[in-house]
């Protein structure tokens, strides 16, 4: 965690990449009714991506996707859903990133493949000629999931096209820009959109040492886990399907800064650790990186 | 005159088709997917136990299709004996998972090809949503922005429903289908531990255990997709054949039909299938052969050898090759094109009278819709096809509930051999899917996947040979060369995931 000074030196920052003086003034009221045309357009583009967070966007409960879509952000454009597709779609997206349209921020999901820029083409251009372009227009760029913020699973080792996140590719291109990081893989819908509306009605949230909201993040999986009791009282799963804590079968709670246990998942129906799977750290910077750190850790070779 | 689809939007990842029109028709088609990852050299020299995982993140749209496949393979090369509930816990995320996966094609993915968002001005009830959207349709089209009310406008110029009411009652359904795509999707949860990406997917099974109390919740939560399926998708979808009968005509696919088959009636390996697996060439079925699928790539920007089976699969990217168009790879069937998906899993099953609720549910809208079964290749046909699986999936995994042992563990003991291997086959909502697994020091030596939308977004093969998708849209009248509303509705009715495909 950050101490207050060091928070203090990175949000003046981050609010000069950002750009803060062009967001909409904080709101006063928290439930004070945003002005729709106060709100700036989402531009969602996809990298290397399995649209995994996507969908995982549309399992939103509280509020529902729809209201995030009409009453907190404008989604000027995403591959999945917008009825444009084609020319009029590249017309769309070029229109936002020159700055013809307004005032926008980039969502990005997925990585970019900086050794194989051709590996990753939306219409006639490269990924990363889009976020170049789109790093002088910009108003805020929130790198959604683990391969938008470091590369994920496309990063991992042995990897061919050299994939990378979205803060590390602008820093490889000599771009100031910061990127607020989403991490999860996939996310969870609270974290994005969340911090959008927080970026819309306050501005920009509080972000831990790695640029993420520390609302979601600022503690590990393990801290608030529910069987941290069975931690603490050496109660461990031995084998795969066991109750008790799932440290000694791999468990990577302990690493993990997220907020899964406890928000849960899918409505707070279920999370991994309640259905007696370890946490692979899916939220984590390093996720899946090395190919001799595998998932689980248990006596199993036969 | 040559005209790009691309980004062809309302699909997964990136998709370009390169049309060539000539008087109006589609002179030729070659579909292009733009984006690569390389997962299957990722996956060389893993933990073996990482492949249900790490390939679930080949696809966040049907990841559960993923682990059941990479968890097939690797019963198979550790020689895995399955409980029964491991079984039926693997049928009831991923039948669920289908679920969720025909209700977001049809309603996000497809229903703007078809319905007139905009008739929501004309609405005059109280209903919340809908007087919500009205409102903020209202104020954006009057705020003076550069693209008002988008994601839903702009869109492609061409005909849509007329009709006010069925407009809205549609518009009303898509809102509603988000809400029962989360059911469906904690149901799977349940069991899997979440989604996307369910984490409690192992070979052999699951590790949470099926007590009682998690049965009926998954119970409850699917009872509500079905009566939705009965009483808004399929009457929905029935409504949108009704206004443009010509789609039971347009967008055939030129060569057979593949299923691997879904959702095993037991635990043994050779268990019979809810949908059975073969081979579709006119009326005729053939077992389906693993070793003869080969993977072209004369086309595709790889310079590894082009031609290879899948257990001797090889991955060496070459971005720039000459002729090459498309990451995808051209997977060919006894060197010949297939169409994989809704429509092949259907009548891949019809043909072989396996599942008489299929058979009835063709035979009921084939009548209804004054069509024979062969029309299911078709753009009307693959939306009719899913609606299909839809229904007898809902039922099975209903009934699958009640063969469970409720408390007894639902996972095996898992030992890995130092060498092994293993084919891992069965259908995702778009279509046959197959992982392969080979073991060498405890670890993986080699992972392959062909996945639904590498057959059916194909390039040509080696011969020159089209793609089903390809092949599907040659041939095709468009009103309006440019836009093309007809292709990108040929195109939505193979639901084609490009991240899938590539991967």
């Amino acid at each position: 965690m950050l101490d207050r000074r060091e928070f203090v030196k990175l949000a003046a920052v981050l609010s000069s990449a950002f750009s803060v003086g062009v967001l909409p003034e904080p709101v006063a009221a928290a439930l004070k009714k945003i002005d729709p045309r106060s709100i700036p357009k989402l531009l969602y583009l996809q990298g290397q991506s399995c649209t995994g967070c996507s969908i995982s966007l549309l399992q939103a409960e509280s509020s529902s996707a729809l209201t995030m879509i009409t009453d907190f952000s404008q989604l000027a454009f995403h591959a999945d859903l917008s009825a444009t597709s084609g020319k009029q779609a590249i017309e769309l997206i070029d229109k936002f990133v020159s700055g013809q349209a307004g005032e926008y921020v980039l969502a990005l999901e997925g990585a970019i493949p900086e050794a194989m820029p051709e590996a990753c083409v939306i219409g006639h251009k490269t990924l990363a000629a889009y976020l170049e372009e789109a790093a002088a227009t910009m108003s805020a760029a929130v790198a959604i999931g683990t391969c938008a913020c470091d590369g994920g699973i496309p990063a991992a080792e042995g990897n061919q096209t050299g994939a990378i996140g979205l803060q590390e590719f602008y820093r490889k291109h000599n771009i100031a820009k910061t990127v607020v990081n989403i991490r999860g893989c996939s996310v969870h819908p609270d974290w994005v959109w969340q911090t959008i509306v927080h970026l819309v009605k306050i501005g920009l949230p509080e972000l831990t040492e790695g640029g993420s909201p520390s609302r979601f993040y600022g503690r590990t999986v393990h801290e608030t886990c529910p069987r941290y009791h069975d931690f603490q009282q050496e109660m461990f799963a031995e084998k795969l399907g066991d109750k008790g804590c799932l440290f000694k079968l791999g468990c990577l709670g302990p690493q993990t800064h997220a907020d899964c246990s406890s928000r849960w998942w899918n409505g707070g129906q279920t999370w991994c650790i309640d259905a007696n799977a370890p946490c692979i750290g899916c939220a984590s910077p390093l996720f899946a990186r090395k190919k001799n750190m595998p998932f689980y850790r248990t006596n199993r070779q036969g | 005159m040559k005209i790009d689809l691309g980004p062809v939007t309302r699909l997964e990842g990136h998709l370009n088709v390169k049309t060539t029109i000539s008087d109006n028709v589609v002179e030729d088609a070659q579909c292009v997917g733009e984006m690569f990852r390389g997962f299957e050299v990722i996956l060389r020299g893993r933990d073996p136990l990482d492949a249900q995982q790490v390939t679930q993140r080949i696809c966040g749209v049907c990841p559960y299709a993923h682990a059941i496949a990479s968890s097939y393979a690797q019963e198979k090369a550790y020689n895995l004996a399955v409980p029964a509930n491991g079984r039926i816990l693997h049928n009831l995320i991923q039948g669920a998972n289908h679920l969720y996966d025909y209700l977001l094609h049809f309603y996000q993915l497809s229903a703007l090809d078809f319905v007139d968002v905009t008739a929501v001005l004309q609405y005059k009830g109280a209903d919340h949503d809908l007087v919500k959207v009205r409102e903020w349709v209202k104020a954006e089209l009057a705020s003076g922005k550069t693209y008002p009310a988008a994601p839903f406008l702009p869109r492609l110029s061409g005909k849509y429903v007329d009709d006010a009411e069925v407009n809205i009652g549609a518009l009303k359904h898509y809102l509603e289908a988000m809400e029962l795509q989360k059911k469906a999707n904690r149901a799977s949860a349940v069991f899997g531990g979440k989604f996307p990406h369910a984490t409690a997917i192992f070979p052999g099974g699951c590790s949470q255990t099926p007590e009682l109390d998690l049965i009926v919740t998954y119970q409850a939560l699917i009872e509500e997709v079905r009566d939705f399926i009965h009483q808004k998708y399929i009457p929905d979808l029935v409504t949108v054949a009704k206004v443009f009968p010509e789609y039971w005509h347009i967008g055939q696919s030129k060569g057979g039909f593949m299923s691997f088959g879904l959702l095993p009636l037991g635990p043994q390996p050779d268990s019979k299938q809810l949908f059975a697996p073969g081979i579709l060439s006119g009326a005729n079925v053939s077992p389906v052969d693993f070793g003869a699928i080969t993977e072209d790539v004369k086309y595709a920007r790889y310079s590894s050898p082009t031609g290879l089976t899948v257990r001797a699969g090889e991955l060496v990217p070459d971005p720039n090759k000459a002729a090459a168009y498309s990451w995808v790879k051209a997977p060919r069937y006894n060197g010949q094109m297939v169409e994989v998906g809704a429509a092949a899993r259907v009548l891949v099953d019809y043909h072989q009278g396996n599942n008489p609720q299929v058979k009835k549910l063709v035979d009921h809208f084939a009548t209804l819709a004054g069509i024979t079964p062969d029309k299911l290749n078709s753009v009307l046909g693959r939306h009719l096809s899913r609606a299909i699986c839809a229904a007898v999936i809902a039922d099975f995994v209903l009934e699958e509930c009640e063969r469970i042992e409720p408390g007894k563990p639902a996972g095996a003991e898992i030992r890995i051999p130092a060498t092994g291997e293993g084919y891992g086959a069965t259908e995702a909502s778009r279509g046959a899917l197959l992982h392969y697994i080979r073991l060498q020091d405890h670890k993986v030596e080699k992972y392959e996947c062909v996945v639904p939308t590498t057959w059916n977004c194909s390039p040509r093969d080696d011969k020159g040979n089209p793609g089903a998708l390809e092949s599907a849209l040659i041939g095709t009248r468009v009103e309006n060369p440019d836009e093309q509303i007809e292709s990108v509705r040929i195109v939505h009715s193979f639901d084609p995931c490009l991240a899938c495909a590539v991967h």
